[in-house]
């Protein structure tokens, strides 16, 4: 059964207020042209979850679709802070709930395996547990181990009601391969109700059947396919291209004040028509070809 | 007194000294690289050497922008996930050092790498945890990284990110936790923790450095022992590889 659809189609079947996974990780592998396509459409009112907070977060929390945000903290690497959800932690229009990476990825770990609750020795003794427990009331809890008798933080599930993740290869179905480091998409896509798969190639099954060793996201999880060349843009994807360092240092710059993000939405957001029109207005065939990455470096 | 390396340069290879051959490590963001590449190219070649998202001994030969860059996970032997690295290592209670930065600590080694300010009023929100709250969390010992400076050596830290000895005593026990840090190297000087109080003691001081100055830019003070050695300064090998291999753009150590 066919699942490829366009991206707009694929963002369309999104409600507002639904919870989102997303797959990227700092500057790496971010859902960008998902991220740019949600706010086109107007969507609002979403909670975002993620590992380690990106730039596709950043950018849907500057665009004003989202209401609260699940993470591990997180950046931009050097190229800066995550300007847009720090302002929204800072000013209070931002529900954010800080965890560590560990601690979210096993809330998408007990969600994939179906178990009610999980255990984890992080979290213990530092200000993040106190500050969830104040902000969730209900998200944390204590137990004893039944066998040992000892005390346990406890986690609940992370259930999204869907997972969006940009992957180097997929075929019709959804089944897909991420190259190179994977860090929580596998436990968010099989936590969640269902996945978006935004492909950098769509191939046939019978290539995944080849090389079926690859796949890390069982077609069966998958709603929609969606192949979209460079949809990580400015971030990178492993083995594919490199992080666009201007475009990133430019985004870093116009979310220093929301008046200069305004403006910055309105050129790459707002005044382009799609993914294809965010990419001509970047440079087009000969900027994105200057990115592609040396197959031995990866980048 | 002049020398031939810098403070931060002396910080990555104090770093180094703290790592033994054939230990698992968990290695965060900035000096923390540089202190390990350092080591597994001198003195301990069978470290081996993670990155929380999935990447473990990669072997760049070029600097990064940060743990998201392809570039340092170049010619690693496995590119995984969390729950391979943080959780079947980490958490199953297989790394032996942690290596940490962060914007501020106290006296008990409480890392806070959230937010500056006042949390219930006017704040900066900064990075967050990332994986620093797991490793702190869950390695067998952790080597905290930090500039001297009072405002960065707390009484009082704004918001504990990752733990340290918690209140100091057994407080850190009391909380489900083992290990906990075990030094904080700074541009001026390295830490232990007494052994009961769980509070800072100072171990060495680098060269160039007085006792009072070291104290003297701390928010609180530590506990000094009689006789406080010199640290040891580099080597001219360790030197050498810091800044022909691991660090020639000085993109880390800049």
């Amino acid at each position: 059964m066919t699942k490829v659809t366009t991206l707009a189609e694929a963002v369309a079947s999104i409600p507002s207020g639904a919870h989102v996974a997303l797959s990227g990780f700092a500057i790496t592998r971010c859902t960008m042209a998902f991220a740019r396509e949600v706010i086109r459409q107007g969507i609002k009112g979403l909670t975002l979850s993620q590992c380690v907070g990106a730039m596709d977060s950043d950018m849907l929390v500057g665009g004003g679709a989202v209401k609260r945000l699940i993470c591990g903290g997180g950046s931009l690497d050097r190229f800066g802070r995550l300007n847009c959800v720090n302002r929204g932690i800072e000013d209070g229009s931002l529900q954010a709930e800080e965890y560590s990476s560990l601690s979210v990825t096993f809330r998408y770990l007990a969600g994939s395996l179906g178990l009610p609750f999980i255990p984890i020795r992080s979290l213990q003794g530092s200000d993040l547990i106190r500050q969830i427990e104040e902000r969730t009331g209900s998200d944390v809890a204590n137990i004893t181990d039944p066998f040992t008798g000892e005390s346990w933080l406890v986690l609940k599930p992370l259930l999204p009601d869907v997972s969006v993740l940009v992957v180097h290869t997929a075929d019709a179905e959804g089944n897909a391969w991420i190259m190179g480091p994977r860090w929580d998409n596998v436990e968010q896509a099989k936590a969640s109700k269902r996945t978006i798969i935004i492909a950098e190639r769509v191939v046939s099954t019978e290539m995944i059947r080849r090389y079926a060793e690859r796949t890390v996201i069982p077609g069966l999880l998958v709603s929609h396919v969606v192949e979209l060349p460079f949809s990580a843009h400015p971030t990178s994807v492993y083995r594919e291209y490199d992080y666009d360092a201007k475009e990133i240092e430019k985004y870093v710059e116009a979310t220093s004040t929301p008046e200069s993000f305004k403006v910055y939405l309105d050129e790459y957001v707002y005044g382009v028509k799609d993914h294809w029109g965010y990419l001509e207005k970047i440079g087009g065939m000969q900027h994105l070809n200057a990115l592609r990455a040396d197959p031995i470096l990866g980048y | 007194m002049d020398f031939d390396y810098t403070p931060s340069e002396l910080m990555a290879v104090a770093g180094a000294r703290g790592i033994k051959d054939r230990e698992v490590v968990a290695v965060g963001l900035g000096l923390p690289v540089v202190a390990s590449f350092l080591a597994k190219q001198t003195h301990a070649p069978n470290m081996t050497m993670l990155f929380e998202l999935g990447v473990i001994d990669p072997e760049p030969v070029h600097a990064g922008v940060g743990l998201a860059d392809p570039r340092v996970w170049y010619r690693a032997k496995v590119l995984s996930s969390f729950v391979d690295i943080l959780g079947s290592i980490l958490h199953k209670g297989r790394v032996d050092v942690g290596f940490l930065g962060g914007l501020e600590t106290d006296q008990y080694g409480n890392l806070n790498t959230t937010l500056v300010g006042d949390p219930r009023g006017k704040f900066r929100h900064m990075v967050g945890s990332g994986g620093a709250n797991d490793i702190a969390s869950s390695a067998k010992r952790n080597i905290l990284i930090m500039r001297h400076d009072a405002r960065k050596l707390k009484k009082t830290i704004s918001f504990v990110t990752s733990p340290g000895y918690v209140t100091g005593g057994d407080s850190r026990a009391k909380a489900g936790l083992s290990g906990g840090p075990s030094r904080v190297i700074t541009d001026k000087a390295i830490f232990g923790f007494h052994p009961e109080t769980k509070q800072m003691m100072l171990m060495s001081i680098h060269p160039g450095n007085t006792i009072e100055d070291v104290v003297g830019t701390m928010g609180f003070a530590p506990v000094v022992p009689q006789h406080v050695p010199y640290t040891e300064p580099p080597e001219k090998e360790q030197l050498r590889i810091i800044r022909e291999v691991i660090d020639p753009r000085k993109m880390y150590m800049g």
